[in-house]
């Protein structure tokens, strides 16, 4: 008795999944189609309701979503606090990297992608109808950690280090090999003898990476001594010569930095200070030493304003004037523009990317955080080719 | 019809018969539970084969060659493999270096000397070892067994062979503060084979029969000189099948040399430094693979660890089932 | 003087004898201080684990989703639901064509059939689990367009099928002939001897061989990398709440829950062990100490049952 009620069970458990798994895989939209029976009785066209998000139940839309470890602070910060703007809708970003967001978006596995690595001409072909939106400008600064020579004084404040351009050119070219590097101590005479005999042990990214896109492009603008390339992911002649680390995510680099005695990486801002990370000041193109913060990157974002394409990309490493970071980049979201084929969801991701442009709350956390917020013009070129997304031909909101 | 006695109890022999076939739909499903087996072994080689075609038609063998100087190149697509081959090996190689003579230990120690009371627990606790999964194994590598282990060890093989010609560039280059490096790899593999390798060895050594150990001691041989000069011996084949198994799961291992190697592409051989490793590449740059020759090159590399492991499995099978041939008694494989 | 010859041999015996004597004494005692030194790894994390994750073990870290990453507090909610919605998807995945599998190698192992199973079995044991991950994107992933905790299950299923099918068939082997022989005798077909009389004498030996294996699948990280995403937002008491509220069917929900990217223990721990913030490092700990407490609570469980097992079999 007791074994054929089991044996039952269990039929019935296999055969629920197996309806389950063979009824939905073939329509992941199917759970939403009964929000829009209830409300879309008579008009039985497809179009997404402009009707108040009240009428659909809590967390009944689930929007996925991966790309860059760079906005990953914020974007977090969003997404838990869209939940209270609208209940209804669920936005799971994952921190992937920008490399795994892109070909998320190109194989259709995601539903947004967040990447601060731009898409190639070969990229947007292979995926139609791609387009960039950019949301946020934020710095990507390199961070150290050092065990000093000799100790300082107790009330000695230790002075920042400064770095200029073409030495960090030639720390990750492994030019530069130690941290008494001659070259290192002209640009700091405050840390003559402060400066450890040792090994510079340079961390980069181990995954394709928007931030390491910024920070490659930047050193290429700096010196022609950079050959590897501006991408999401290169050779590091670190590695080659054996004094390289790879970190997943800037979160692994920021670990294998405060881990690894005698280090230098690179970060997006906001890690280095929520980490409380020591920061390198550079010498910037107009020779003079800024430290990364929201003024250099508003500087550098100024240095560039029309820099947009018809794509809406932009570089804009190593600009030119007094106050500016040379190290900055803006970070997009990356969305289909016509074949989504889920309007409800289609019609929640542009509400959520509006949202998230406009919104005062939402441009504080990213300011407290250390982005830059785009500026006003540059936002409405952004808001209006939102409005130019189509689902099932019809313009989606 | 009528209906008379002997017609009902046809019909009903005829409805008994319905259930008498039920034999032929039971071996059915058996032979087709068995054949998904199959193709799912196959399914994963044919799969593997079939995605790696670009980069196995680009690069050929040069993929899987030593090269002076391999190339791991996203943007101008050029990739090779060696980097992660020599990682792979090396890391798994010295694991089991280490393993061997400690699992052996374990093994003879829980088959012949071990009192019975003993036994059960010990043998619980060994295969315990083997059920901790191998992120927690990464957990408490990067932050207590890296620092507080392996980077003195480091410290010390450094300084020792600094000045050794010929072995100086094996160890060459100081370790990481944080001692993310191969050494740690292999450690930690070396810690996570040691049950594999000694619970089969153990099998191997309590599968042969007594007559062998009492012939010896009756000649005289102490405890010692019988176990090493006739039972591991006599076990040599089931032993040399237990190590292959461990090195299988040294190679395919993860996670945990994932997060202690300190994924670097290098170029040294030294043991101390970060290096990379097939299944740490696959596993940090597969999702983001963009180009076709990337993501071909990786599952090239998948397709080669399957390869690698299906051969060693194989030679391990036949090895430990030839000593357990030899004997009336069941040994777990 | 003559050399007394006799003399000589003996102390030659007795040096020689001393010699073995303490050669032997040296390797057995070294063989136990091996067998002690394989232990300390064990105690180690198992102590360093306890330790460190108790402190971030509350009510609230059962029982919440995670807070955003700087912001103390939250829980692993999501991650404990993902681990036993994977798992026991992948249980059910795995256990009826392994049980179906072994009766077959069991009764038939010299057939070619039988022999190419036994192989397959050997070979899907030893692929690497992150080859079975690539395997699962390959196959579900990609041509389902998105991620999802079935092809997170699948993939673990693959992982648990050698496990699942050797236990069984070495059970099944164990059952007395005499016990099929008289099934059939009386009159019993085939497949009513298998599930009625040879299925329920191995059943404790399954039953272990199951534990194992998803003692073993809940460990996997490797596989989930590629098929499941990971999702923080994942709540199943919401889904099924919103399901209810929509009113879906059961199995709308079931397939909601099913379809959508999921997070799970392993996973979780890989993420958060690599971030620089301590709060996130001390929840990496805390999940640690939840991981092992469920995989080893299985495997002691499972190895208790063996040995009453073996106790009943004693009589």
């Amino acid at each position: 008795m007791r074994k054929s009620l089991f044996v039952t069970m269990f039929v019935l458990l296999v055969a629920a999944m197996v309806l389950t798994a063979c009824g939905q895989a073939a329509t992941p939209t199917a759970t939403t189609a009964p929000t829009t029976e209830v409300m879309n009785t008579s008009a039985p066209a497809t179009t997404p309701m402009p009707a108040p998000t009240a009428t659909l139940a809590p967390g009944s839309v689930q929007v996925n979503a991966g790309g860059g470890t760079f906005p990953l602070p914020v974007y977090t910060q969003w997404t838990y606090a869209y939940q209270y703007v609208d209940p209804s809708v669920v936005i799971n970003y994952q921190g992937i990297g920008s490399g795994a967001g892109k070909s998320g978006i190109l194989d259709n596995t995601l539903d947004f992608a967040g990447s601060d690595s731009l898409l190639s001409a070969d990229q947007y072909t292979q995926g139609k109808d791609l387009q960039m939106y950019p949301t946020l400008a934020g710095a990507v600064v390199p961070v150290y950690n050092l065990s000093w020579a000799k100790a300082f004084d107790a009330t000695a404040k230790i002075p920042a280090l400064v770095l200029d351009r073409q030495t960090l050119v030639d720390i990750y070219n492994a030019k530069v090999t130690k941290w008494n590097d001659p070259a290192i101590v002209k640009l700091n005479p405050g840390l003559d003898g402060y400066l450890p005999d040792a090994t510079i042990t340079a961390v980069h990214r181990s995954d394709g990476s928007g931030t390491t896109e910024i920070f490659t492009k930047a050193l290429t603008a700096f010196s022609a001594d950079w050959t590897a390339g501006g991408a999401q992911s290169v050779e590091w002649p670190v590695d080659k010569n054996g004094n390289g680390i790879g970190g997943k995510g800037n979160q692994g680099v920021a670990a294998a930095v405060i881990n690894t005695k005698n280090s230098i990486g690179y970060v997006e801002l906001s890690y280095a200070i929520a980490n409380s990370m020591p920061m390198v000041s550079l010498v910037n193109k107009a020779g003079k030493t800024v430290v990364a913060n929201a003024d250099s990157v508003a500087a550098d974002m100024a240095d560039f304003a029309t820099a947009f394409d018809d794509k809406l990309n932009a570089t804009i490493v190593d600009g030119s004037s007094d106050g500016s970071w040379p190290i900055t980049g803006y970070t997009y979201f990356i969305l289909h523009t016509t074949s989504m084929t889920d309007c409800v969801k289609a019609s929640k991701i542009v509400e959520f990317f509006t949202w998230a442009l406009t919104d005062s709350s939402a441009g504080q956390a990213a300011a407290k955080l250390g982005y830059s917020v785009l500026p006003t013009t540059v936002r409405d070129q952004v808001i209006a080719k939102l409005s130019a997304v189509t689902c099932d031909g019809q313009p989606v909101k | 019809m009528k209906i008379s006695k002997t017609n009902i109890q046809k019909l009903l022999k005829k409805f008994g018969q319905l259930f008498n076939h039920g034999d032929r739909p039971w071996f059915g499903l058996l032979i087709l539970m068995s054949i998904l087996v199959l193709v799912l072994m196959v399914g994963i080689g044919y799969l593997l084969w079939r995605d790696s075609a670009l980069s196995r038609s680009s690069f050929g063998l040069s993929f899987l060659l030593p090269t002076k100087d391999p190339s791991w190149d996203p943007v101008n697509s050029d990739f090779q493999a060696w980097p992660f081959i020599y990682g792979t090996l090396l890391t798994s190689v010295v694991a089991l270096l280490i393993a061997i003579p400690i699992s052996l230990g374990i093994a003879i120690f829980l088959a012949e000397l071990c009192p019975a009371w003993l036994r059960t627990p010990l043998n619980w606790l060994v295969e315990l070892l083997a059920a901790i999964p191998s992120v927690v194994f990464g957990l408490w590598g990067i932050f207590i067994f890296l620092p507080q282990v392996v980077t003195p060890i480091g410290n010390a093989l450094y300084s020792a062979f600094k000045n050794v010609p010929g072995l100086s560039a094996f160890f060459a280059g100081p370790i990481p503060q944080s001692g993310s490096s191969r050494l740690a790899a292999s450690l930690i593999l070396a810690i996570m084979i040691i049950p594999t390798i000694s619970a089969v060895s153990r099998d191997v050594l309590n599968a042969i029969p007594p007559s062998q150990r009492e012939a010896s001691l009756a000649l005289g041989s102490t405890q010692w000189e019988t176990i090493w000069q006739i039972l591991i011996p006599y076990g040599s084949s089931g032993i040399l099948g237990a190590v292959i198994l461990g090195l299988g799961r040294a190679l395919g291992e993860t996670m945990a040399v994932t997060m202690v190697i300190g994924n670097s592409i290098e170029g040294t051989i030294s043991i101390l430094r970060p290096g990379y490793t097939m299944a740490s590449i696959i596993a940090n740059e597969f999702a983001e693979a963009v180009s076709k020759l990337h993501t071909s090159s990786l599952i090239e590399i998948g397709f080669i660890l399957f390869v690698l492991t299906l051969s060693l499995n194989v030679i391990a099978r036949l090895l430990v089932w030839s000593v357990t041939r030899k004997n009336p008694q069941e040994a777990r494989s | 003087m003559t050399t007394n010859y006799s003399e000589l041999l003996k102390r030659g015996v007795q040096t020689r004898r001393l010699r073995r004597k303490s050669v032997n004494g040296f390797m057995l005692s070294l063989t136990g201080i091996l067998t002690l030194l394989a232990l300390v790894p064990l105690f180690w994390i198992i102590g360093y684990v306890i330790y460190r994750g108790g402190k971030t073990l509350n009510l609230a870290f059962f029982t919440q989703l995670p807070k955003p990453m700087g912001m103390a507090g939250g829980g692993v909610l999501h991650a404990i639901e993902g681990s036993l919605i994977v798992t026991l998807m992948a249980t059910v995945l795995a256990f009826v064509p392994g049980v179906l599998a072994a009766f077959y190698a069991a009764r038939n192992p010299n057939t070619p059939l039988g022999i190419a199973l036994r192989f397959s079995t050997d070979v899907l044991s030893g692929v690497p689990s992150i080859v079975v991950g690539l395997f699962g994107y390959t196959l579900i992933v990609k041509p389902q367009g998105h991620y999802s905790a079935f092809a997170g299950s699948v993939a673990l299923a693959i992982l648990m099928l050698p496990t699942i099918i050797r236990t069984t068939e070495e059970m099944l082997k164990l059952v007395p002939g005499a016990l099929r022989e008289g099934s059939l005798a009386l009159g019993a077909s085939e497949w009513k001897t298998s599930l009625n009389v040879l299925l329920p004498a191995a059943m404790d030996g399954v039953i272990t061989g199951v534990l194992l294996a998803i003692a073993r699948a809940a460990g996997e990280t490797a596989p989930l990398l590629f098929t499941t995403l990971g999702n923080e937002r994942f709540d199943l008491g919401s889904i099924i709440k919103s399901g209810v509220q929509n009113h879906q069917g059961i199995f709308q929900i079931m397939g909601r829950i099913f379809n959508s990217p999921i997070d799970s223990l392993p996973l979780t721990l890989w993420k958060y062990a690599q971030q620089p913030y301590p709060e996130r490092v001390d929840q990496a700990w805390g999940v640690a100490l939840i991981l092992m407490i469920l995989v080893l609570t299985i495997n002691v469980i499972a190895r208790i049952w063996i040995e009453l097992r073996k106790k009943k079999l004693r009589g």
